[in-house]
């Protein structure tokens, strides 16, 4: 076990999941967060975010844990993460206040000699700006994934880390901490570990929108994507790990934030920011995928017709709704009756009084005259397309992200459609 | 995206359809009849919005509960120049005088497409305008003069090419088709009719006018289909219905091809129950009009 006391300033998602690695790697922690409330309950083993494996690795390691709703815990410890998920509002654009304060109450209770690492998403020159010295001061890039957060916290391909001196010597306890990852650390320039977390989001964007757009063709001329991406990914250039599955539109809050930081700094800097743009029309473009198929088949066609759908979060293993892709289409499915499932969020997030709170996915599609899948939840592709059939009262099903065999559901007499892919083109014949 | 200020749906006190003998109007006051809407339907005959004095007779026959439906302009075929823009201009500007004085509870100017580029393929309501010719800039600025209008909600419909009976522009498409094939018994296509456009029948357009007149909406909405057909493929459907062999003739190409098509995905989020006429059925519904009539 190692010596070094570490401290996570909020406990969000991003500041439990940073702390159950920081646990895992043999560290003792102190979580602090104001809310009492969120304090309590991971006293009791139950975290604010859900995630694979992380209740199992916090209460493995639960005795080296203390979490706290007083700042002033933070006193004993040799560095301390800000690590607050950072709100955004419609446009993602960044809420930062929250993160001064937060800041600013940390400072106040900081130990003589002890270090400063801003782990949250924060715009280029953040950081420079604060006033702590720049030898005690760093911003380090989270690169967490909702629904592999504790795998990614605790694994990381690299350390960038974001000093005021890129080449002096790192403190002893964060050198000591960030050692224990046994990855590459990447001291660079504040501003350029900053806009790194930006170009990384970029980058996944890009990918995103790439498959996105011709996963759209594929649609039309009878291509499949699915049997397009794996030929990319084995191309030396794009990688296995690329983001190449098509989707509706991105969500999360994160990427978001980012394309909005990007397109801010463009236009303060007068820098060329179209592409992002571009992007951003494209993710809005195919949010609607699900809401314009099911208009063409259903919605325009039968009188007061009922939707199953499936799933509520942004995407699978999480409870996270942000901008997602399901909640989008139900705002507007608000005239029709629908039937909803997800394994973790509950259908009172919908503000629609013809919502059915389903008890199963069965339950679920009970009568519907059609079924869409919003999240591809793992245990949504184990239903069987002979009882979905059995249970709908219509045919059409909509499984942008392809959780279930789209042979089988034909088999089963379904008109299954997925993103990149257009359900005419499947031929067994030569 | 365009916002519905009466989610539910709520009559209109009064509609005043502005340019009410035209195609549109029509079939606007059709729907408006059908639904037992009280409506006062002008045309050019009755006011003509292009004259100084229009402003005051407008303003006098307007109360402030009434939604306004602006329809009046002077098309094309009337002229493409200078002088057409500045009358057009006028009767807008006599019409929001008039609202000015008056006030109005609900304004629908009937814009045009030609205010998108038209090279651009895909088109919603978020790509940016960027008329090309007088029309399009008439069609902008009359736009831009109505959302001027302090305190009036406004609502911009901008429709795609309509198609119909009483159609009288003879614009190359559905009208025209059905004119040459009854006529003569020949379509000539420019170069193969590759080019794809949406068009949508004008009960379509009367019956998103009433919905939108309903919800008092307001911002910029497509009046559209979604789905786009090259004009070979309406000439097709429009020859299947005279039940006889109709020449369909290829010319060569002398401009290259372009399309168009509509994302109507703010129409069905606005009316998520929406439905259109598809083409075939359209043609064959006009078509039968045309039995009738003759």
């Amino acid at each position: 076990m190692s010596g070094v006391l570490v401290g996570f300033a909020g406990m969000t998602h991003l500041g439990v999941n940073s702390a159950a690695a920081a646990l895992a790697r043999g560290f003792r922690v102190v979580g602090y967060d104001p809310d009492r409330e969120v304090i309590e309950a991971l006293r009791r083993g139950d975290p604010p975010a859900v995630e694979p494996g992380l209740p199992d690795v916090l209460r493995r390691h639960a005795s080296r844990a203390n979490y706290t709703a007083d700042i002033a815990d933070l006193s004993r410890c040799d560095l301390v993460y800000i690590a607050s998920d950072v709100p955004t509002d419609g446009s993602g654009a960044s809420d930062l206040a929250g993160i001064r304060r937060l800041i600013e109450g940390v400072s106040g209770a900081l130990a003589r000699g002890a270090v400063v690492v801003v782990l949250c998403q924060v715009p280029p020159g953040f950081t420079r700006a604060l006033a702590l010295p720049g030898e005690r001061l760093f911003c380090q890039v989270e690169t967490l994934v909702f629904g592999e957060a504790v795998e990614r916290a605790m694994h990381p391909e690299r350390i960038i880390l974001g000093c005021a001196n890129p080449s002096a010597t790192l403190p002893a306890a964060l050198e000591e901490f960030l050692s224990a990852f046994a990855c590459p650390i990447l001291p660079m320039r504040y501003e350029s570990a900053e806009l790194a977390k930006i170009a990384i989001n970029c980058c996944l964007v890009s990918s995103i929108s790439v498959a996105n757009t011709l996963a759209e063709l594929c649609e039309c001329l009878g291509a499949a994507w699915s049997e397009i991406a794996p030929a990319l990914k084995l191309d030396r250039r794009i990688g296995q790990h690329a983001y190449l599955a098509p989707g509706l539109g991105i969500a999360g809050g994160n990427l978001e934030r980012d394309l909005a930081t990007v397109c801010k700094l463009a236009d303060a800097h007068g820098t060329d920011a179209g592409v992002v743009r571009a992007w951003i029309a494209n993710s809005r473009h195919r949010r609607d995928w699900a809401l314009q198929t099911l208009h063409g088949a259903v919605l325009s066609k039968l009188e007061d017709p009922v939707i199953a759908v499936l799933g509520l979060a942004y995407k699978q293993n999480t409870h996270s709704t942000r901008n997602s892709a399901s909640l989008a289409l139900l705002a507007h499915l608000a005239p029709f009756r629908v039937r909803i499932f997800d394994p973790v969020v509950p259908a009172t997030a919908i503000p629609n009084p013809r919502c059915h709170a389903a008890s199963s996915e069965l339950d679920a599609c009970e009568g519907a005259d059609a079924l869409a899948i919003m999240t591809p939840w793992p245990q949504f592709g184990t239903l069987d397309p002979v009882q979905v059939a059995r249970k709908l009262r219509g045919k059409l099903v909509l499984d942008p992200y392809a959780v279930l065999n789209a042979v089988a559901c034909r088999a089963a007499g379904l008109e299954y459609h997925t993103l990149g892919f257009n359900p005419d083109g499947i031929r067994t014949e030569k | 995206m365009i916002i519905h200020q009466s989610p539910a749906a709520q009559k209109p006190e009064r509609v005043v359809l502005l340019g009410a003998r035209g195609f549109i109007g029509a079939a606007i006051r059709k729907e408006l009849d059908a639904q037992r809407i009280p409506r006062l339907a002008l045309s050019s005959a009755d006011l003509n919005l292009a004259e100084a004095a229009a402003a005051d007779e407008l303003a006098a026959a307007l109360r402030a509960t009434d939604a306004v439906v602006m329809l009046a302009a002077l098309t094309p075929d009337k002229g493409r120049d200078i002088p057409t823009l500045m009358k057009n201009l006028a009767m807008m500007q006599n019409t929001c005088a008039a609202i000015a004085k008056t006030g109005c509870a609900h304004m629908v100017y009937f814009s045009s497409d030609a205010v998108y580029d038209g090279a651009v393929s895909r088109v919603s309501e978020d790509t940016p305008t960027s008329p090309q010719d007088l029309y399009g800039a008439m069609h902008h600025t009359r736009e831009i003069m109505a959302r001027s209008l302090a305190g009036v909600p406004v609502l911009v419909l901008r429709p795609t090419l309509i198609y119909g009976l009483d159609d009288t522009h003879n614009s190359y498409g559905p009208n025209r088709f059905r004119r040459a094939a009854q006529k003569g018994g020949k379509i000539t296509l420019f170069g193969g009719g590759e080019e794809t456009r949406d068009h949508i029948h004008v009960d379509d357009v009367a019956a998103l006018t009433l919905r939108c007149l309903l919800h008092r909406s307001t911002g910029t909405l497509n009046a559209a289909t979604g789905t786009s057909h090259s004009f070979h493929e309406v000439a097709e459907a429009v020859s299947k219905q005279f039940g006889k062999t109709v020449e369909i003739v290829k010319t060569p190409r002398a401009n290259p091809i372009t399309h168009r098509h509509y994302d109507v995905a703010n129409t069905i989020k606005a009316f998520p129950d929406i439905r259109f006429i598809p083409l075939e059925d359209g043609v064959a519904r006009v078509h039968r009009e045309m039995l009738e009539k003759s």
